[in-house]
This record gives C-alpha cells, structure tokens and sequence, in this order.
C-alpha cells in the first residue's frame, strides 16, 4: 500500500482506493457478522450453555438469519417523528464508522491513509456517532427515545475527554500523533510496548472506550430493564441493523486503536517469533482486545447514569490528566535528562 | 477492583467448563417414572364410579356409561370420556381416586397444538396414547387404599 | 419562560423487570420520582373464590399456582391449617419430607430472586448460574412428585409420595454441591464493586415503619427485627433442628441481598440435619377420615414462607368446602411499602428497590 499511497494522485489510483476500500468494507461486514456470533457464543459458554448451534455447524449462519430477519422486516417510520432526521441517523452513525478505519495500520505496508494527526482525526470522526445517536432519540417521537438519546449523548461526550487524554501520553512518548510511527515506536519485545510505560493511561482508555462503546458495563442507553431500548427503540428493520452494524465496527476500531496505541502494532511479543506475518499478530491483538470487550459483558451488571458522570469527570478524567504529567515528568527525567 | 477481578475470573472459569445444555428437540427428555404427563385411558378397567370427574379441581374429565353389553355381568361399561386438556392442570388427583387404575398418567409431555379443537381429547385418543406410562400410580385416594368415599 | 412538566410513564405491566405483570404509574420529574403508585390484579384468578366450592384436597393444586416460585410452602399452609381444626397428627416420616421439601424450596425460591435481582441490574450471567443450580433441585423435585414447579405434594395428613430409593443421598450430595457454587455466587456477584455501588444504601427503612406496614420475611429482618416464624412459632418439625436467623443491620438493598444470601445457607444447614435424622422408614400419610369435613370453626395459621409471612385462614361451617378461605400473602403485603420508598429516588433505584423486595404476582394477585 506504501508505493499507491506515496504516488501523487492519477484516476488509476483513485481506481485502486476504492476497489481496495470497498474490499475491506465487505471484510469489516464479514467481520460483524462472525463478531455477533462470538459474542453470543462466548457470552453463552461463560454461562454454560453453547450459545447458537442450530444453523449451520457451530451456528455460523445464525447473524446471516439475523440479518436477513433484519431486512424482511417492514420498514415504519413514526407518523409524527421527524421523518428526515430519522432516515439520517443511522448512516451517520455507521459512515464515520467506517471512514475511521482508514487510518489504523494493519501492518507495516497495509494501510489506508497515513495522517500526521491520526489520532485526532479518530476522536473528531467518532464524535460525530453520538451527534447521531441524539438525532436517533430525538427523531423518534417517543419519550423513551428521547431519555435514551439524551443520556448516550452525555456519556459518549463526557468520556471522549478521558479517551483522547489517555492517549496523549502515547503521543507525547513518541512524539506524533501519527499511528504508523507510533507502532514503530514500539519495541520489539512485549515489555517495551506502550502499555506498561503507561499502564493508568491504558487503563483509563480501556474503560473510557467501553463507554464510548454503548456496552456493558456502561450501557444505559440500551439499558433494556429500566427503558425499553433507548434510541433505537422505534427503529427496526435495516435502520436498527445500522445502528448494530455502527456499534461493532467501532468495537473494530477500538481494538484496532487499542492494538496500535498499547499492544504494539503488528510487532510479535518477541523477535524470534517474527516468522509470523505480523498481520497476524495484529489480528490476534484485536481479537482479545474485541474478547475482553465479550467478557466485561458476561460479567458485570450496569453503573447507573449518575454514578457514571461521576466516574468520568471525578475519577477518569484527573487520572488521566496524572498520567499526562508522569509521563511529561518522566519523559523530561529519563529520556531527555 | 478486586471484586471486578474476581467476577471476571469466574466467568472465565465457567467458559472452560463444561456446558449443561440439554440437546432437547434432537434427543428425547427423559422423565423420572412418576412424573405426571398426559394421561392414558383403559377402558376395560373402569367402572364408570364418577371419581376422577367429581375430584377433579377444574372439572375437565366428562364420562358416560352405560349398562353392560354383557347380560350376565352387572355395573357399567365406560361409553364415552374426554379429557378437555385446556384446563387440565395434570394434577394427578384422577390417578388418586381411581381403584381400578383405569386413569394413569404417562411420562409423555408434548401437547402443543396450533388448533384448541385438538385438545379435546376423546376416549380413543387417551387409549393410544401408551407410550412412557407411568409404573407407580399411588392411588391414595381410592376407597381400598384408605381414600375418599 | 420555561415550564417544566411532570412526566406520568406507565412501569409494565409489560416489562422485563417486574417480576410478573405488575404495574407502577409513576410520576417523573426529570429522573427523580414524585409518586409512585403500584396496580395490581392484571393476574388475580380468583382462587380464593373458587376455593369456596372444592374441598380441601381439590384446593392444593390452586395453592401451587399462587407463588409459583415456593409452591411446597403454599401446600403445607393449607394443609397445616386443615390439620390444625382436625386435630390431625402427621407421621414422622412424612414431617420430615415435608420439612426437607419446604427447604429445598426455600434454596429455589432464593436462587431464582438472586438470578433475576441481576438481571435486573444488568448482569447477565448470575441468571444462568442460578437456574443451572435450581435445576438441581428441581428434578429432585420431578422425581418425588412428578412435577417440576407445581407441586400438588401435600395432602392433609401427610404427603402422597415416600421418597423413592436413593433420593435421600441425593439431597445429601447437593448440600456440599449447593454450599460451593455460593462461593462461587459471592466471587462473581457480592465483591463486585459495580453492583455494591447499585445496592448500598438504596431503600433504606427502619424497624418501625417495617412493622407498621406489616412487612415480613427479609424485608423485616434486614431492619435489624429478629422474627422467624420458623424459631418464633415453630411448625412442622423446625424446633428439633438448629438454625440460626440471619439479622441485617441497615435496612438497604445490600443487607436483603446478604440475608437471602445467608438463608440459603442455613437451609442447608438444616437440610443436613434433616437427612442425618430421616427415619428409615414410617408412614407417609397419618389417620384421616375418608371425607375431610374439618369442625365448625375457625383458624388461622402461619409459616415462614421464602417471601414472609404465609398464612391461611380458613372458616369452615362443617362442610367439606370451606365457607371462606383467606390466604394472607407476603408479597401482597410487601409490596405496601413501594410508594413510601419510592419517592425522591430515580428509576434506576426503582427497579433495584423492586427486586429487593422480592415479590411474585402470582402471589399479590392470587
């Protein structure tokens, strides 16, 4: 991908992109599709059962029968709800989604874009979901909705500042927000990547994404015991699969952010063990990065709305602000000193 | 922290254990010999003594009788019984009363219809249904085991 | 100008968390709750009505459907009543069945509360814990009496089956079972700092108001009251067994939870006596006349079902139907105290509330 990327722009290259993003479009659905069945596989085998088993070996149909179910469905739209914005919010909850995947690199060649302020470009692009998710709420006409919109849209906002906080200290270890370099940065062995270095910042990342996330433990906007479905409790059909098909490509994203910012890219946890292509590595990384996700799931009950704000701005957010100044501290002692 | 620790060190823990799902619809569920299933009829045993219709709670078992066929024999054949199986509670009270242990029950469980005229069981019905049936019927109830008159 | 409404949101009667089809119109403004009033009939059957023209032995199958959960409980309050005007002496045998029955239902009853107060919270995995657990005692229960949840099993007098070959062991081997999946039920659930933030310090009450809304059960002793009909007013055969009654000190939703919690564990407790001293043999039904025709009269008796104070008041005028039956159900009670803790908390404390209290509306509606 590095020589397509470098070459100044010709229609034969603009030709390449997009069969080449529209190739990874049809591999990140084919990843939803498999991640839905694992989350309910693993979900059910951390609660002894087997999860979906009936269709296909190992329930490998089963979001194929979902999704078609999805689409046959009839396709309301509230009288009274605001018909534009309702059709609008769920593409503009997957698009940045998707467009946010570009920047993440996958391996030393595979990547999509190579952006010097990569990482703000994520922060700014997922914003825009959780304008999304509020139009959601309010398109629909329906006081749940609303309660559910209003209370995601202040979660997503009042942890995005703790996420991208958290990893400043990445960048400040590195020194660019570009993602490529930040990889590179990384050492070859398992110590020397960045999660150790700055363990408080990986862990106000890990929970600030859960959050950003819509899951458990923090999912109130879906919080189906005390509201019905929150804001996506009028749609159904394609427009809910949307919103589905939104949440876990982030859940891509976010391990693929958590992978490159933390876990070290596509570097193997030790030298010798380069023979392994290092897309691999980094499918690996996400895949246990996407499994913790599964797990806090099987495990926790809910936080509750207040006691979540609270943690944000009380508890993540002067954590996260600590770990900016040991890092600058430490950088200033250790490094340059 | 540690409590969150521990939790996730359960769920793991269960997810390499192993699972405790019964294959149900591929094999058959196999009931313990007194469960009380869907009952089964012998007509040649009954004698039409009304038992199990009067002591049943919501009343679904209707009989007839009639004289025997029979010149020589006294008392009553059963003619007609049908269990309505909407309100039957499978109680196992009928079993109770009955001395003859015309009325038992089976181990069979599966009466779903898609119409209600189907659980309207008739006698012919009950008399096929004689797969599972149970061995130990416990007829407490009956006049020679100490029951109700 | 801005003005601000109150919002009227209708809880259930169709909703995953009151547990069966309750509904509670509450009055909202913003999150905070003004009013909250519960309606309750959406699953009366008219059982106590109906009881009126069956007689005694026909009435046990309703009283397994009242609360479902507990239904040996709801068979030995009508029994034990009618045995009570009768004067009726049960066998031993059958006085230990009964109480080993009743204790094993207590441990289900608890574990499908501990489940679904989860569930509600949010958690999904503690739910299949529990019912993997309670499936345990359920077949125990299919193989004695032939049914899974309603019952039928008592009968004035005694008990209409002799437990088969082998089940006694095999209540014997759950004890040791049951007491090391709690372990496991406190690593998952009770350190959890998530779920200690969700139940501590939420519906507190003290020891007054829980008498003077004639709470019971749980809901009483985690006020700091000790009263256990079971040690206060002992039936069957609970004063030859040694127990203790577990006594919570706040009145939140985290000492209902620990106590529940604990009575399973004395329930096992005193299962374990029980099956040591299960005599090894005896009869299982006592003298009973042919037609139960209890006296002239009236009585009122009392136990300790899982939920509270269970009891059954029975007017008899010499017939073989009662003249007036009357079951004074815990939940029905229990649920009295919604709208006084309800105020001033947000709907997320509602439903924490809710499942503390532990009702089932098979049993407030009957």
């Amino acid at each position: 991908m590095t020589k397509w990327v470098e070459q100044p722009l010709s229609w034969e290259n603009v030709l390449f992109f997009a069969a080449m993003a529209v190739v990874f479009l049809l591999i990140v659905l084919l990843y939803v599709v498999y991640a839905i069945l694992f989350e309910r596989k693993v979900l059910g085998w951390m609660q002894w059962r087997h999860g979906p088993n009936r269709l296909g070996p190992w329930g490998m149909f089963q979001t194929v029968a979902d999704v078609l179910k999805l689409l046959f469905k009839e396709d309301t739209i509230p009288r009274k709800a605001d018909r534009a914005l309702f059709i609008i919010a769920p593409a503009l909850c997957y698009a940045p989604s998707f467009a946010v995947l570009a920047v993440i690199p996958y391996t030393r060649e595979l990547y999509f874009a190579d952006l010097n302020v990569a990482v703000v470009y994520y922060a700014a692009l997922s914003a825009i979901s959780t304008i999304a998710i509020v139009l959601g709420g309010w398109a629909s006409n329906n006081k749940y909705s609303l309660l559910g919109g209003m209370r995601s849209g202040a979660q997503m906002i009042s942890y995005e500042v703790p996420l991208v906080l958290s990893i400043v200290g990445t960048v400040m270890m590195t020194g660019s927000m570009n993602l490529r370099k930040i990889v590179e940065a990384q050492g070859d062995w398992f110590w020397e990547w960045n999660f150790l270095p700055q363990i408080i910042g990986f862990g106000v990342f890990i929970v600030a994404a859960v959050s950003e996330l819509n899951r458990s433990p923090f999912d109130l906007p879906e919080a189906e015991s005390e509201l019905v479905a929150g804001y996506h409790t009028e749609y159904s059909g394609f427009r809910f699969a949307f919103f589905m098909l939104a949440e876990y490509v982030y859940m891509f994203a976010i391990a693929g952010l958590a992978s490159v910012l933390f876990l070290g890219g596509w570097h193997p946890p030790a030298p010798f063990l380069d023979f392994i292509p290092g897309i691999v590595w980094m499918i690996l990384k996400m895949a246990f990065v996407i499994f913790f996700l599964f797990w806090l799931r099987a495990t926790m009950p809910r936080v509750r709305i207040d006691q979540l704000m609270g943690f944000a701005w009380k508890v993540l957010l002067p954590l996260a602000i600590l770990n900016v100044f040991l890092t600058a501290v430490g950088l200033e002692l250790f490094i340059k000193g | 922290m540690k409590g969150l620790i521990q939790g996730l060190g359960v769920t793991l823990k269960t997810m390499v254990s192993k699972k405790v799902t019964y294959a149900y619809p591929d094999e058959p569920l196999k009931m313990p010999d007194r469960f009380r299933g869907i009952q089964h009829f012998e007509p040649d045993k009954c004698i039409v003594c009304n038992q199990c219709a009067r002591i049943c709670p919501t009343g679904c078992i209707t009989l007839t009788g009639k004289p025997n066929p029979d010149p020589e024999k006294k008392g009553k054949v059963i003619d007609t019984y049908d269990i309505n199986f909407e309100i039957c509670i499978l109680c196992d009270l009928c079993t109770e009363v009955c001395p003859t242990e015309a009325i038992v029950m089976t181990n069979n469980f599966e009466l779903a219809a898609y119409s209600r005229d189907e659980l309207f069981k008739d006698r012919d019905w009950l008399v096929n249904n004689n797969t599972n049936v149970r061995q130990d019927n416990n007829n407490i109830g009956a006049p020679q085991r100490g029951g109700a008159k | 100008m801005i003005r601000t409404e109150e919002l009227l949101l209708n809880v259930g009667p169709q909703h995953p968390s009151t547990h069966g089809v309750l509904r509670i119109v509450v009055k909202l403004d913003g999150e905070v709750i003004k009013e909250a009033t519960p309606v309750i009939g959406y699953l009366h059957r008219g059982t106590e009505k109906l009881a009126e023209s069956l007689n005694y032995t026909q009435i046990i199958p309703y009283t397994d459907r009242m609360d479902y959960l507990s239904a040996m409980t709801n068979n030995y309050v009508l029994c034990y009543a009618v045995e009570k005007m009768m004067g009726i002496e049960v066998p031993e045998r059958a006085q230990f069945l009964r109480l080993i029955v009743m204790e094993l239902q207590r441990i289900a009853s608890h574990l499908v509360w501990w489940g679904t107060y989860l569930l509600d919270l949010g958690a999904l995995s503690p739910f299949l814990f529990a019912f993997k657990d309670r499936e345990k005692i359920v077949d125990l229960f299919n193989e004695l009496c032939g049914a899974r949840l309603t019952y039928n099993y008592m009968r004035v007098g005694g008990v209409k089956w002799d437990a088969p070959p082998g089940w006694i062991d095999k209540v014997r081997d759950f004890i040791p079972y049951m007491e090391k999946q709690l372990k496991d039920y406190d690593r998952l659930v009770t350190g959890n700092e998530i779920f200690l933030n969700r139940v501590k310090g939420i519906g507190k009450y003290d020891a007054e108001t829980a008498i003077a809304w004639g709470l019971s059960g749980v809901n009483l002793r985690c006020t700091g009251v000790k009263w256990d009909l079971r040690k206060d007013e002992p039936y069957c055969i609970y004063d030859r067994f040694e127990f203790d009654v577990p006594v919570g000190k706040n009145g939140d939703c985290y000492d209902r939870y620990l106590l529940r919690l604990e009575e399973i564990r004395q329930s096992l407790r005193i299962l374990k006596q029980a099956v040591e001293q299960f005599p090894a043999s005896g009869e299982t039904m006592g003298k009973v006349p042919r037609v139960i025709r209890p006296p002239e009269g009236e009585t009122y008796v009392r136990i300790e079902a899982p939920r509270g104070e269970l009891g059954c008041h029975i007017v008899s005028k010499g017939k073989a139907e009662p003249y007036r039956l009357k079951f004074r159900r815990p939940s029905f009670n229990n649920l009295q105290i919604l709208p006084k803790l309800l105020v001033g908390e947000t709907m997320s404390n509602l439903i924490a509330i809710l499942g503390g209290v532990d009702i089932v509306l098979g049993e407030v509606d009957c």
